[in-house]
């Protein structure tokens, strides 16, 4: 465990510096280093004022809103796996994605005109993913007295209504729009700024917190509800808090960069793999490794086919596959 | 005054009645086991007690206090469950399994004390099971792994323990192993524990006390050896008991007609 926290830091700190060097204007390493040190009193910078430019309203604030997506989705990824008791959880469950994704096609293709200025389509996205989860809890039964499956269920229910009314949208819409919403749907770090990580870093930290403090929760509610509450677990009020802080972390993450798949479903995996099955070890270790993860995804998804960029959640899965596979087989040959 | 007081208890799902005005007392350091067949409302009875289900009518008390308005903390630290089917949580060690039990004590925010270690220690070396303490909960035996959940349950330290089929899929011996074990915490801890069991044999041979149920109602309750010998008992199963004395104990056996 200690060997895995350890290796899981460095490589935050590999992805960190790799966020800000790497990209396809060439800064020496040790000149951003450089830079990096300047700014709290220890020597002086050489960049160019270009270059200053280029790393800390370019690169930097991706590089901050990519480990604060990664770390969100990583962390509620691994939450809603241990609540609902269920390895193919992911934040998407109960229809985050749908309402996000229904949420920013209304503001791209400017349903009902003036909408279509850049700064309404997180908004909706947001309230979108927030009104999708809020439906899925209310004809879930309120998620409270309903079994999780009921929920589930729900979710799914909620999420082919969304998807399908964004659908028809599209379908509706100019060829230009159709282009946008399907970008945004793929996931992009591309218009990150210091003021959207201002707008999800609140959401992120209180959501993460929560979510690590949950992790004995979810080990006591790994035997089941009637045995958890038997050991003390109010298991309704936990699933309530924990449900809420996972969407709500996420809802805000979905509007600043759009919809990224498989961190949330495979870095919790990857983590359980590696320090093994008590959410206590997964989830905070899933904060760490999942925003290392994503900035290394980006800085491949911005850098292979520069100056165009690749999806990020193409570059995710990409990595993510082999990254999962390697890691199976090699806990197999332990086990054998 | 009674560990368990039960009075003019009903529980309802729906229009459906599963139990019907039950009045039951139990002292400390006493073995109740409640017998009936399928559909008799056993399990109900259990749950209603582990506060699992919410009384339509009635009320459940542990030691004067109302089992409904507790809140599932203070409940874990009267009551503890031991569940028909429990689930055994693939990758769980069995220390962790059992120190589950001690959720109550240390609350879901604060890592398990130097005191909740202990009292793990001690029921794993009391049920024989430190030397699996490290393994992974699935690689045990059923045995291994009912001796397991009775752990857990023995860690939560309550005053009562409600046990549903608690030797369910268990061979003879085992069954035996199980029951002596738990025999012996009421003997030398003094705790209280409602068990719902099959084999009228054994719930003969280890409770103090027997109670009959049938359709949701209680027919019968009194000390064992009375009860399994009553007409009661088996016009409830509808057939022929005989009880049979081997060295000491009965052994009732159902006549084919």
């Amino acid at each position: 465990m200690a060997l895995v926290a350890v290796a899981t830091i460095i490589a935050l700190v590999a992805a960190v510096v790799c966020g800000l060097v790497v990209g396809p204007t060439s800064i020496a390493t040790t000149r951003v280093l450089g830079d990096v040190l300047s700014r709290v009193g220890l020597g002086h910078s050489t960049l160019t004022p270009l270059q200053s430019l280029i790393i800390w309203q370019v690169r930097a604030p991706r590089m901050v809103l990519g480990l604060l997506a990664g770390a969100m989705l990583a962390v509620a990824g691994g939450t809603y796996q241990g609540v609902f008791r269920n390895p193919l959880a992911d934040p998407y469950l109960l229809g985050v994605a749908a309402g996000a994704g229904l949420g920013a096609t209304i503001a791209i293709v400017d349903v009902g005109g003036g909408l279509a200025t850049p700064s309404w389509t997180p908004l909706l996205a947001f309230g979108g993913a927030m009104i999708a989860v809020i439906v899925t809890w209310v004809i879930g039964g309120r998620g409270l007295r309903s079994s999780t499956s009921t929920l589930i269920l729900a979710g799914v229910a909620v999420a082919s209504l969304f998807t399908s009314t964004q659908t028809f949208l599209q379908q509706q819409s100019s060829t230009n729009s159709i282009a946008r919403v399907y970008i945004w749907l793929l996931g992009s770090l591309a218009s990150a700024s210091w003021s959207s990580v201002t707008l999800v870093l609140p959401y992120v930290i209180v959501c993460v917190v929560i979510c690590v403090a949950a992790g004995q929760a979810l080990d006591v509610m790994s035997v089941g509800e009637d045995e958890s509450r038997s050991l003390g677990l109010p298991v309704r009020r936990v699933r309530f808090i924990v449900i809420a802080a996972s969407s709500l972390g996420t809802a805000a993450i979905v509007s600043a960069v759009g919809l990224i798949g498989f961190v949330g479903i495979i870095v919790p995996h990857i983590v359980r793999l590696l320090v093994g099955t008590s959410y206590r070890r997964i989830l905070p270790i899933s904060v760490v490794f999942g925003a290392a993860f994503l900035v290394f995804a980006d800085t491949i998804a911005r850098t292979v086919m520069a100056p165009s960029e690749l999806p990020l959640g193409v570059v995710t899965a990409i990595v993510g596959a082999p990254v999962f596979v390697l890691i199976l087989s090699l806990r197999r040959q332990m086990v054998t | 005054m009674s560990t368990l007081e039960i009075n003019e208890l009903s529980v309802r799902a729906g229009s459906t009645a599963l139990i019907s005005d039950i009045t039951l007392n139990v002292e400390a350091g006493t073995w109740c086991t409640i017998v009936g067949p399928n559909g008799a409302g056993k399990t109900t009875l259990v749950e209603t007690i582990a506060g699992l289900r919410r009384p339509s009518k009635g009320t459940v008390s542990i030691a004067g206090e109302l089992v409904s308005s507790m809140s599932e903390r203070e409940r874990a630290l009267r009551v503890a469950l031991v569940t028909q089917h429990p689930t055994v949580p693939s990758g769980m060690s069995v220390r962790d399994y059992v120190a589950l039990g001690r959720t109550a004590y240390h609350g879901l925010l604060r890592a398990p004390s130097a005191g909740d270690r202990q009292a793990v220690a001690d029921v794993l070396a009391r049920l024989s099971l430190d030397e699996y303490a490290n393994r992974d909960v699935v690689t045990l035996s059923g045995g291994e792994r009912q001796r397991m959940v009775l752990a857990r349950a023995l860690a939560q330290a309550t005053m009562v323990m409600v046990l549903d089929e608690p030797i369910t899929g268990l061979d003879l011996r085992h069954q035996i192993t199980m029951l002596d074990l738990l025999q012996k915490e009421v003997r030398e801890c003094g705790l209280t524990v409602i068990a719902t069991l099959h084999d009228l044999t054994l719930a003969g041979q280890f409770a103090d006390r027997l109670v009959l149920l049938d359709h949701g109602r209680l027919v019968l309750d009194g000390p064992s050896g009375e009860v399994v010998r009553s007409q009661e008992l088996a016009d409830c199963y509808g057939m022929k008991l005989r009880v049979i004395d081997v060295d000491g104990a009965d052994v009732v056996i159902p006549v084919r007609r």
